[in-house]
């Protein structure tokens, strides 16, 4: 009964799924349209290719906003939360394939810890951010990032598939446990690596609503935060507010296109998302 | 004997020191919040003031005298409410991919890549898609002739939340989809083969088997959807800031203006143990629907 692949049979399903793809992709392409075009935007009709496409409005988000400056911040608090995650996570994870007294109360305490969004904490999250004195700093943007429960999980799974045998062979030949970690576990969890990378840069770079309450200097605003105070000022008059989100979206969607796999794994294994 | 004591010790300590940074972390951002929210709510405080206990004030505040609060309540609870509909578009493009049609990769790789963006930028994108002038929903309403005037989407009372809740829908389908392809891969293949055998059509073998067996993943897109009205918070600040007047206000956005626009941290967090409340009720309830006899095959 199965048909085979590309079977005249086939062909409504793939009008309904091209009509999808094409309604899925409208909005990527207007914008894009939006900020090469050459003319007004606002002219009606719109047109449909651009008129006279050029790259000035990408030109122009380099002088009308401190582009580079949030690109740093963005850049610099990514970075620390990608670092001190994975350092976190990875000793973390380890410590959990140890037998301990009450270890069973800590996996419990961390998987209830996963059910509380962390929107649902901005009040006291702000408050203890200016407790600890980081407000404004890109170690307060960071901070909450720096341990992911899901990711703690992933690497504890990936360390107990190796087997024991290495892990006592090492430690017979005088390894260290730092040692273990980094000489054996973690050259056989590439996997878990590139999934906890992925999601800590993919939830630290569009974070807002975090920065948004613990920065307070212009000097300190990230990417996203840059973008709405640019929509602020400007409202959507300009093409050059559509090169900025061009120019913006464009490492996100590089790093999924790049590592689909083990994206997608991780985040229906995280299942939420920030 | 002492030797293993001291490996015990050791052993310990080690444990202690991997675990204690991740430990701290979640202990500042995510226990001790949920403690200080339930105690912020029943007392009077501010930056500047010592706090004073109130019982239920705030809460009496809430819920008779605040306008707001209901309408970004019922707001909250009307983006929930539509997301099924999300998840029903999801199941079916997730039951085309999933057959053996050539280039489902592509198909599913294009529908997932809404997901991961920016969600500032994808407000930005939706906002210029509304736009009046320059957007793409009036230049095909108009250029066909359906309106005449250009619609104003987003200044529109009526307009504005479904139009906030689609631009939602874009951003999450793909993530429902992926949710629910992994369901639909683990339903074994020997059940629709042995249905076939027996002659069961294809709409039984749908109810009757696929549905049922999705169980699970239907659950988890339910709770992404509830979760998802939480941190729509990006997409609302930016798409229509909570208004026309309030009507996209969203219970998260609520809380931000009255904690950080009006600094009233006290009513913030009181708004926040209710947001949080629903939450837990609204899983549990889509827990009862949904898990609470998933897998249940052998029984029918």
């Amino acid at each position: 009964m199965r048909r085979s692949p590309g079977s005249p049979a086939h062909w409504p399903r793939h009008v309904i799924m091209i009509v999808v793809c094409f309604l899925m992709l409208v909005p990527f392409y207007w914008v894009i349209k939006t900020s090469l075009t050459g003319e007004n935007i606002y002219a009606w009709p719109p047109r449909i290719i651009p008129v006279d496409p050029h790259l000035f409005n990408y030109v122009d988000v380099w002088y009308m906003i401190p582009f580079a400056r949030y690109l740093l911040n963005s850049v610099i608090v990514t970075a620390m939360a990608i670092a001190g995650s994975l350092l976190f996570n990875v000793a973390a994870g380890y410590a959990l394939t140890r037998h301990f007294p009450g270890r069973r109360w800590i996996v419990v305490l961390l998987l209830s810890c996963m059910l509380i969004p962390f929107q649902a904490t901005i009040i006291p999250a702000y408050l203890v951010t200016s407790w600890l004195g980081v407000l404004d700093t890109w170690l307060g943007v960071a901070l909450p990032l720096l341990s992911t429960i899901i990711c703690i999980f992933i690497f504890k799974a990936s360390f107990e598939a190796v087997p024991p045998s290495l892990i006592d062979a090492a430690r017979v030949d005088g390894l260290g446990e730092w040692r273990i970690v980094t000489r054996i576990l973690l050259p056989l969890s590439k996997s878990a690596i590139a999934t906890n990378v992925i999601l800590t840069f993919i939830w630290s770079w569009n974070s807002f609503l975090w920065p948004l309450i613990a920065i307070r200097s212009p000097d300190m605003q990230t990417l996203p935060l840059g973008l709405a105070r640019f929509l602020s000022v400007m409202e959507d008059t300009t093409g050059a507010l559509f090169a900025f989100v061009v120019l913006v979206l464009i490492p996100g969607l590089a790093i999924f296109l790049m590592a689909q796999k083990e994206f997608i794994r991780g985040l229906t294994s995280g299942a939420t998302k920030g | 004997m002492t030797w293993f004591r001291r490996k015990r010790t050791r052993e310990l300590a080690l444990v202690v020191c991997f675990l204690l940074p991740s430990l701290a972390i979640f202990f500042l951002y995510r226990l001790l919040p949920l403690g200080w929210n339930a105690w912020l709510s029943v007392h009077a405080w501010s930056p500047l003031k010592a706090a004073q206990f109130i019982g239920v004030e705030h809460y009496e505040e809430m819920l008779l005298d605040d306008d707001m609060f209901w309408q970004a309540l019922v707001n909250t609870l009307v983006f929930i409410a539509c997301s099924p509909l999300a998840i029903a578009a999801a199941l079916g493009i997730a039951l085309l991919v999933n057959s053996d049609l050539r280039g489902a990769a592509v198909y599913r790789t294009i529908v997932f890549l809404s997901y991961p963006l920016m969600t500032v930028a994808v407000g930005i994108i939706w906002r210029w898609l509304y736009d009046e002038r320059g957007g793409f929903f009036n230049y095909v309403l108009r250029s066909s002739g359906i309106v005449d005037q250009p619609v104003k989407f987003l200044q529109s009372f009526d307009w504005a939340l479904p139009c906030v809740i689609l631009a939602d829908f874009w951003q999450v389908l793909g993530f429902y989809m992926i949710i629910l392809l992994t369901g639909l891969q683990s339903i074994p293949q020997h059940l629709y083969e042995a249905a076939r055998v027996d002659g069961v059509p294809a709409s039984a073998r749908f109810f009757r088997i696929t549905l049922p067996l999705l169980r699970p993943s239907i659950f988890l897109c339910i709770v992404v959807g509830i979760l998802n009205s939480f941190t729509s918070f990006d997409l609302v600040y930016v798409m229509t800031n909570g208004g026309p007047g309030h009507a996209t206000e969203l219970l998260i956005t609520y809380i931000y203006k009255a904690g950080f626009g009006q600094t009233r941290f006290d009513y913030a967090a009181a708004l926040t143990v209710v947001q949080f409340l629903l939450l837990v009720v609204l899983t549990v309830i889509a827990n009862k629907l949904s898990g609470g006899n998933a897998g249940s095959l052998e029984r029918q």
